[in-house]
């Protein structure tokens, strides 16, 4: 996909037959950057000390696995989705024009960018928000509440009403912390907890899928049967087991979501590969001698591409949602302010407060729906195959 | 096709054994709680921790071999004697009776109500394509499907619990099963379960439906002169009724026992999700494993009855196919 497409005349035939050259330009930039990334972790692993911060230059950075994975994940995105939209702009622009029939979509769009955007940079110049008894229960902003419910009120107190002040845009909690920089801090983990087990998903299924399809036989069968018990087991109830047994870090929630949640893009991608298995160029291509390999990562991988990417689309909203759904049940990880752990804080004192547990509810719903409505656009976009 | 139920049915049966094989061997590696909270207290009490270890391995009869350990807990599994809950002090068998009635009269409404809502709105979006209607149906199915279902226990709770009293706050699980009383604390979270699960049964009634609107026996039907209803159920929705089977066992149990537990955790109703979840708070292994499995044995039952019922239903279905 990525330059200028390869034609007949064109490709270097005494080139081919070596392994590393069958790569394409993008593929070795993203290996180069991931070595790049391998090195730099272990030189945080390594050299660096755990509390040490890893880089100090342009702010203080303690990087943790969590932020190695999101790095990886920022990386595979770039590389794998900008970089070929860039190179392929004919595409792109039918893909736009498609997508922009769907004007709910398009919004989605620019919101969902917007969270990531606000959620990966924001909490570098935010504070982490911490106990500060002396600001609980302010009221958001133009709003108020009696004034008995915050213990002392920063804005101003008319008849007996405490108002809310732009200092605290969405009030505060029961703790006093911000409740605008606690979704900021939500927009991260979600953004985390989205991509990272979508990239973890989006790769496991679909190598399972297409080594499945493509190698058929025993491995098919011993691939799919594992694919049917994983599927069978309730994903939420599996999270619970899991998260119960190996407790709840954020970091372990993404790799037992990523390293579970893989079933339906394996199905969906070992039957859209033995599909395309089928057609000619697949023929031609080992008719010319091509390996296994070769053919899985040149002609079925790009290929399934555009089912997975809608497919991943749909699932991310479900991680997002599990994550929050656990968190709310304080089986989250504590140390993260997750939209559902705010939720749950403020359910105490809903009679009361009733800020505290909408606001984070409010983006969470935001969230879960503008991705549902851009995967939907996408699957109409992307998929000209697929039945409406 | 025989063969094929024979074969479906036996595959079941080798999940089930495998998912338990695979949570015995969860539990096996990973370290008990409740042994480090004893080495914990030994520890702390001036005692010997490994000491304390070994006789809390030696009660609960860890330290033979893993082959006794894993047939003793298969033989336990399928005899239903799941362990003895700590926390409750009951077994967990027993635990989980008394609290599959509060289950049961919630979820039974809810899926009677969420099945015939969403037919039949599904089926009326798919009639009157484009309308407003249809899409008004749409939009409520994005919000029910995106709005998490323990937020928005949460608000109607505050609007309808707090704000206008309408609906009691606290579920009290002394009220009879069949009165009034017990009606009005269930409105709420039959409501928050149903705009959850009616979302996918309208789009997919709908989506199937639309194939035939247009189908030639429906138009041959309509020159016929059948009325409207008689088309619906008799030309439309039979042939519909085939592929909605898929998504009414399958896909509603996966939101269904989720949704579930969150509700019940939010509304206060004493049923196997907050029973579940209590025993995840005290760290009671037993019945959480217990509590888990039934969620899951559930799950299987509900895909193999759904596949037989596909297989049945419908004589197209290629068996050689998965």
């Amino acid at each position: 996909m990525g330059g200028k497409p390869d034609t007949f005349e064109s490709v270097d035939w005494t080139e081919t037959g070596g392994r590393l050259s069958t790569l394409s330009r993008r593929d070795r930039g993203a290996l180069l950057a991931g070595l790049a990334l391998v090195a730099a972790f272990c030189y945080d692993f390594v050299v660096v000390a755990a509390d040490q911060p890893t880089i100090t230059f342009p702010v203080e950075w303690n990087v943790t696995q969590l932020d190695w994975l999101f790095v990886t994940t920022l990386l595979a995105l770039l590389f794998y989705v900008v970089v070929p939209l860039y190179g392929n702009r004919r595409l792109t622009a039918y893909y736009w024009r498609e997508f922009r029939k769907n004007r709910m979509a398009v919004l989605s769009l620019f919101y969902l960018v917007a969270v990531f955007l606000i959620g990966t940079i924001g909490p570098i110049f935010l504070e982490q928000p911490g106990l500060a008894l002396e600001r609980a229960y302010q009221p958001p902003a133009y709003l108020s509440v009696d004034s008995t419910v915050p213990v002392n009120c920063i804005g101003e107190v008319v008849n007996g009403q405490c108002q809310g002040t732009m200092e605290h845009p969405l009030g505060t909690t029961g703790d006093g912390k911000d409740i605008l920089v606690l979704i900021v801090y939500g927009m991260q983990v979600s953004m985390k907890v989205g991509l990272i087990s979508t990239l973890l998903v989006v790769t496991i299924g679909t190598a399972v899928g297409t080594v499945a399809a493509y190698g058929g036989g025993l491995v098919d069968e011993v691939l799919m049967r594992y694919v049917d018990i994983q599927l069978v087991f309730p994903a939420f109830f599996l999270y619970l087991l899991l998260t119960y047994l190996f407790g709840g870090s954020l970091f372990m929630f993404i790799i037992i979501f990523g390293l579970t949640g893989w079933g339906s893009i394996a199905r969906l991608v070992r039957s859209e590969a033995l599909q395309r298995a089928e057609e000619a160029y697949v023929t031609a291509a080992r008719g010319s001698g091509a390996g296994t390999l070769y053919v899985i990562r040149r002609h079925l991988v790009p290929n399934v591409s555009n089912s997975v990417i809608t497919a991943a689309t749909l699932l991310i909203p479900g991680f997002i949602l599990f994550e929050a759904s656990l968190s709310f049940l304080s089986l989250g990880d504590p140390t993260v302010p997750s939209w559902g752990q705010v939720i749950a804080n403020g359910r105490s004192d809903l009679s009361t407060a009733w800020w505290v547990s909408t606001f984070p509810g409010v983006f969470l719903f935001t969230t879960i729906l503008a991705f549902n409505f851009m995967g939907d656009a996408l699957r109409d976009a992307l998929d000209p195959r697929q039945e409406r | 096709m025989r063969w094929y139920v024979v074969r479906r049915v036996a595959w079941a049966v080798v999940a089930t054994f495998l998912i338990l094989s695979i949570t015995w061997g969860l539990l096996a590696i990973t370290p008990n709680p409740a042994a480090e909270q004893m080495q914990f207290q030994a520890a702390a009490s001036g005692g010997s921790a490994e000491a304390a270890e070994e006789a809390f391995e030696a009660r609960r009869g860890l330290d033979r071999s893993p082959w006794d350990r894993y047939r003793e807990y298969m033989i336990n599994m399928a005899t239903l004697n799941w362990g003895w809950s700590q926390s409750r002090s009951q077994s967990v068998t027993d635990a989980i009776a008394s609290a599959l009635p509060y289950t049961a009269i919630y979820s039974i409404p809810t899926t009677i109500l969420s099945i015939l809502l969403g037919l039949s709105i599904g089926l009326y979006s798919a009639t009157h394509q484009y309308t407003k209607t249809d899409y008004a149906a749409t939009f409520f199915a994005f919000f029910g499907y995106a709005i998490p279902n323990f937020w928005f226990g949460i608000i109607l709770l505050l609007v309808f619990g707090v704000q206008l009293g309408w609906f009691p706050v606290v579920f009290d699980s002394d009220v009879p099963i069949f009165g009034l009383g017990m009606v009005q604390q269930l409105v709420l979270p039959v409501v928050v379960l149903v705009t959850g699960t009616i979302a996918g049964i309208m789009r997919y009634s709908r989506a199937e439906a639309l194939e035939y609107v247009e189908a030639e026996f429906v138009k041959t039907a309509r020159a016929k002169g059948a009325d409207g209803y008689r088309i619906l159920t008799r030309h439309i929705l039979r042939p519909a009724a085939v592929p909605l089977m898929t998504i009414l066992v399958g896909d509603i149990l996966g939101i269904f026992l989720a949704a579930s537990y969150l509700v019940e955790v939010v509304f206060g109703i004493p049923g196997l999700g907050q029973l579940s979840y209590n025993a995840i708070i005290a760290q009671d292994t037993s019945l959480v494993l217990g509590t888990t499995l039934i969620f899951t044995f559930v799950s299987v039952v509900g895909n193999l009855i759904q596949d037989v019922a596909y297989t049945i239903l419908d004589p197209r279905i290629d068996y050689g196919d998965r």
